[in-house]
């Protein structure tokens, strides 16, 4: 095992320095970086030039500038020595700061995407393979395609669109017409009729159902005023904790357990009592503070379950564990939405939250609760683009491989035994079916730090991506073989965890030594 | 020890209590705080302005600082003995100070910091300021020697100044008043571009002290008593390389510096906040007392790099002003925005076809033929027309549209001659002859690509043979000039005022004179011009140049790079500006409609 990691290493050491050599020589390449003086008629055009020369010691002959930038580049091997040497842009900036702060932008830019692809798209995987072939299943399959072959440019233009400028131009006069509630209507009696189950009657009924929930609810925010001063209120909790209690208890333990199902629903009865508890001390909120309040409540939730005892004391602090942290997210969204009045009227934000460009308004200035909407609103359309797109691999793996393990004999050989089928699905075959994805996501994970050039682009972030490509645009070499090193080290590293993982998670993978 | 289970939990609870107080927000809870800056109470409003770049330095004069949004910047937050309007005239701030010709033989001026006129930390701008200013601009102490490579082969280029250093080099030390507010420059030789040669630049006392100096009277003194630099006898002089080494790296920055001596302000603006690759913010100057009071308490800048997310921005409210890279499809979609102001004009930059002086085109009357065939309407109507409708074709080499000197010059330059394609009168002038032609231009320029291919068409008929040259961005900058090509089309970026450009590109033998352009009256011209500080006589001395230009058949100007600005209506005093200060050159006007 030991020699396998060290021979991986080694060979990684080797490709990374064969590649930063052709990157290099590629960038050096690529571009003129005395363009710009080219067409001045400066009367200094030559001090320029000769400027620009030295600052790029365009004097030496590219391959031997990268042994220079390879000298520097060693340094950041020697841990806490400070010798760590990227260059400096054309600019004059640090290649290592920018490099610091591009990655902080591209992070945030990508990791609620990734996480929420990774998650929706993994449970519309298995959904769509335990459904295989019927209209939920092509219907899912249909979209994710068409998603997956929409530009990214154009789908973030047209979010921009619709969903930044119409939507602050409808929150400034909230009115939504007879006709647009029977289409909100139509697309939700839609929806619910693929999702139905059985025969036509009942999706016909299920249909039915959908247009009065959708169009019903619509119809009820709208008249309420909710999209202007939105919350869920205690009632809403409360009901929104119910529905949380019985379907985490269906997928932990099913409902046939009742002391997991009461400890779940007593959780959702000591949720309701922080809710108003803690109100005065969200006030004063930090993230480290939320931080804190999750653990406790995922603590609680699961004394609970451990009081109830039963014969599996651990089914009943799953289902008490995860509900008492799913109530508190519940607490913190409805939280947020008591701050959404102040956020909507801040003088910064003039009645348009949400944003089209960049990560945060400039100079707003107010509490965690602020800051955070802040932060929502910058972040909902790219993150919403960067998911559309990546959900049809997600939910593609998924659900092959759920397939498969379905058709595997031990499932037959568990059903057989009489296990019910919440039971063979959860326990037996869901866990098998995401062993080929982990080796997905730690590539993914990998990739993510890489920037999503275009998106950053049309979202006006300053993240790796863009950090690579105006670098690359202005023959600028340092600040892209930065970049390149950060990506390949971690494309690198992550194919590696990923085998690894691999092996630790199937036996039946051996690494050879 | 032990605890019983009901004790353990309440420590627990104690614990769990006692880190959640720790880690609370001190400030007091989210009523009512969130209603922005305290700078928006007095009234003024706020603007924001998206920008293509972001900011990088604090010296906008500097080699590495030398951005356009950098000097942007550097506009709002200094003051200036004069500025540029949108019809490129140089205009004094006299509130500022002043700078008047002492004499004219030799030429002598005198500049003037008001009394009263401060940095933003109090500091007075005075003498040191301008001296240190002089010492940067005038390139007095450099003594570095360079060999044909390039490589200095001995003494050093102290600072890395990004404007030229030809006029002020041939100042000696100026001298200081008594009041210590004015200095007084002496030019050996006249120099026609005196009024732009000079300002100043950073405060003298943060230099002064980041280079490890007892104060900014010392660091006049050093600049005083250090002998001029000489490329002989080059010497070692560690205190002013620490001055200068400050000069040109401590400005550079992206984030708000913890020293606010790097970036005080002597205009009406000073740097509040900056959010590195994302935004900074200016506000008022509390010390600023001497120009027009601007209307407005703020203005926030927003770098947005790609053109429909500006345009997009602006519909959204995000930013106010914007002035995206100029394309047909940019311009449609503002144009189908409500509620903004359109602007759009010329830009300091025009495209050119040049003839060489050589090779194919040595007959005078064979480079006539070809510029008979140029179809300039044809070439402005499917290029700029598309975003400037009242776009034209450029008629002066010199005088940018708009200008006085452009007025002047267009009647008398012999342009009017070239105004119509004469297929007939190039087969002429050809005599049946059929000359191969290479055309050399950047062929990743949409715009180049299109006037190449009009010119070749047309050239065709009259009998030439047209080679397309046509190279790659990264390629074509440095193929100019060097014989593989008998014409070029490609562009200047001019300053829009000062005349030392000229006989950079007109002159026998310079730097960017790339078609072997040489004449005898045109050279005597220009060699007055430089000496020349009499701004009429400058435009007769110009005029005659760019007859000659036409008259010898370099080629022709084709028309001026367009550009689109574009605000809010909300937004008053907006004006279109073409220079490289854009749409900030009036910042002081603009105010926020109720």
């Amino acid at each position: 095992m030991v020699t396998y990691i060290v021979r991986r290493l080694v060979t990684a050491v080797l490709i990374l320095l064969a590649a930063s050599f052709i990157v290099y020589l590629l960038t050096a390449a690529s571009g003129d970086p005395l363009a710009q003086f080219r067409q001045s008629n400066l009367p200094n055009k030559e001090q320029l030039i000769q400027q620009r020369i030295q600052l790029l010691n365009l004097n030496v002959p590219a391959p031997l500038r990268y042994f220079e930038w390879l000298g520097g580049a060693a340094g950041c091997l020697v841990p806490f020595a400070a010798t760590c040497d990227l260059g400096q842009s054309v600019e004059g900036i640090e290649v290592t700061t920018l490099l610091v702060r591009a990655m902080g932008q591209t992070i945030l830019l990508v990791t609620a995407a990734t996480v929420l692809a990774v998650l929706i798209g993994i449970a519309l995987g298995i959904i769509t393979a335990l459904r295989q072939y019927s209209g939920l299943d092509y219907g899912v399959t249909f979209m994710a395609f068409l998603f997956f072959s929409l530009p990214i440019f154009w789908v973030a233009v047209l979010l921009k669109e619709y969903g930044a400028i119409g939507f602050n131009n409808f929150l400034n006069e909230p009115n939504i017409t007879l006709s647009s509630v029977i289409i909100i209507g139509l697309i939700g009696a839609f929806a619910c009729y693929l999702i139905a189950n059985g025969n036509v009657k009942r999706k016909f009924i299920g249909a039915g159902i959908g247009f009065v929930i959708a169009a019903g609810l619509i119809w009820f925010l709208d008249a309420t005023g909710w999209f202007l001063i939105p919350g869920f209120g205690a009632v809403g909790i409360a009901l929104i904790g119910v529905a949380i209690a019985y379907g985490v208890t269906m997928l932990t333990s099913g409902l046939r357990n009742r002391k997991a199902l009461y400890a779940a629903l007593i959780t959702v009865g000591l949720g309701l009592v922080a809710y108003f508890a803690i109100q005065p001390l969200l006030d004063l909120a930090t993230p480290l503070m939320i931080f804190l309040l999750a653990i406790a409540a995922v603590l609680v939730g699961a004394v609970v379950g451990f009081l109830m005892g039963g014969y599996d004391r651990r089914q009943s602090m799953n289902a008490a564990g995860l509900t008492a942290f799913l109530m508190g997210f519940v607490i913190l969204l409805d939280r947020f939405m008591q701050a959404w009045p102040e956020y909507f009227n801040n003088s910064r934000i003039r009645g348009r939250p949400i944003a089209t460009i960049g990560s945060s308004t400039p100079n707003l200035e107010g509490n965690f609760w602020i800051s955070g909407l802040d932060t929502y609103t910058h972040l909902l359309l790219p993150t919403i683009a960067l998911m559309l797109i990546s959900l049809a691999s997600y939910s593609r793996y998924s659900r092959a491989s759920m397939l498969e393990i379905m058709n595997q004999d031990y499932i037959r050989t568990a059903r057989a035994k009489g296990l019910t089928e919440r039971t063979v699905v959860m326990r037996h075959a869901f866990r098998n079916a995401l062993i080929p994805l982990a080796t997905l996501v730690a590539f993914d994970i990998g990739a993510l730090i890489g920037g999503a050039i275009i998106t950053e682009a049309v979202f006006a972030f300053s993240g790796m991506g863009q950090l690579f490509i105006q670098a690359l645009l202005a023959s600028d070499p340092n600040p892209v073989m930065g970049v390149f090193l950060i990506t390949g080290i971690l494309a690198l590293v992550f194919n590696l965890v990923a085998d690894l993982v691999y092996s630790v998670l199937d036996p039946r993978v051996r690494v050879k030594a | 020890m032990r605890f019983g289970r009901t004790s353990k939990a309440v420590g627990a609870a104690a614990i769990a209590a006692l880190a959640l107080s720790a880690c609370a927000s001190t400030d007091g809870g989210g009523e009512g705080d969130g209603t922005g800056g305290s700078t928006q109470a007095s009234g003024g409003g706020a603007v924001t302005v998206a920008e293509v770049n972001g900011f990088s330095s604090f010296n906008a004069n500097s080699a590495t600082g030398n951005v356009d949004i950098n000097g942007k910047i550097w506009y709002m937050t200094h003051g200036s003995f004069n500025y540029i309007t949108n019809d490129l005239k140089v205009v004094p701030r006299e509130g500022f100070g002043s700078y008047e010709k002492v004499s004219d033989d030799p030429l002598t001026v005198k500049y003037t910091i008001n009394e009263g006129v401060k940095w933003s930390d109090g500091n007075a701008i005075d003498a040191g300021d301008l001296m240190l200013a002089w010492a940067v601009q005038s390139g007095h102490f450099d003594d570095a020697t360079t060999d044909d490579a390039g490589e200095v082969t001995s003494g050093n280029t102290y600072f890395a100044y990004a404007g030229t250093t030809t006029g002020l080099g041939l100042t000696d030390v100026p001298e200081i008043s008594d009041d210590g507010r004015s200095i007084t420059m002496t030019y050996s030789e006249p120099y026609a571009d005196w009024e732009i040669a000079y300002d100043v630049g950073l405060p003298a006392h943060v230099v002064a002290e980041g280079a490890g100096l007892a104060d900014e009277q010392a660091l006049t003194d050093l600049i005083m008593s250090s002998p001029e630099g000489d490329p002989e006898n080059p010497q070692e002089r560690p205190e002013l390389k620490k001055v200068a080494d400050y000069w040109n790296t401590a400005f550079d920055t992206t984030s708000l510096p913890s020293n606010p001596g790097l970036y005080l302000s002597s205009g009406p603006f000073v740097t509040d906040s900056m959010v590195a690759d994302q935004s900074m913010t200016l506000v008022r100057n509390e010390e600023y007392n001497w120009g027009p009071e601007p209307k407005l308490d703020e203005i926030t800048v927003r770098y947005i790099p790609e053109a429909p997310a500006q345009v997009q921005a602006l519909q959204n409210g995000e930013v106010d002003i914007i002035a995206p890279q100029p394309a047909a499809d940019t311009l449609e979609s503002l144009e189908g925005i409500n509620g903004i102001q359109l602007l759009t004009g010329n830009q300091l930059s025009f495209d050119h076809l040049d003839l060489n002086y050589s090779g194919v085109f040595k007959d005078v009357d064979v480079r006539k033929a070809f510029m008979n065939t140029i179809p300039r309407d044809a070439i402005v109507n499917s290029t700029v027309k598309q975003i400037n409708p009242d776009a034209v074709p450029r008629d002066s080499h010199i005088f940018d549209i708009g200008t006085d000197g452009y007025e002047a010059a267009v009647p008398v330059n012999g342009s009017e001659d070239w105004q119509k394609v004469d297929i007939e009168k190039a087969k002429e002038l050809l005599d049946g002859a059929t000359p191969e032609v290479r055309i050399m231009y950047n062929a990743d320029n949409p715009n180049r690509v299109d006037a190449y291919t009009l010119i070749a068409e047309s050239a065709e008929q009259a009998g030439f043979k047209v080679v397309d040259g046509g190279l790659p961005n990264a390629e074509w900058g440095a193929a100019l000039g060097n014989g593989t090509y008998d014409a070029t089309i490609f562009g200047w970026i001019s300053e829009g005022v000062g005349v030392s450009g000229v006989p950079q590109l007109y002159g026998c033998d310079s730097a960017s004179n790339f078609s072997g352009f040489c004449n005898e009256e045109a050279q005597k011209a220009m060699d007055e011009l430089i000496l020349t500080l009499d701004p009429q006589r400058q435009q007769e001395l110009q005029i005659i140049v760019d007859t000659k230009l036409f008259e010898t058949g370099y080629g022709l100007p084709l028309f001026q790079g367009p550009g689109i600005q574009a605000a809010d209506e909300r937004v008053e005093g907006f004006k279109y500006m073409s220079n490289q200060t854009g749409v900030f050159w009036n910042f002081w006007e603009w105010s926020i409609a109720e």
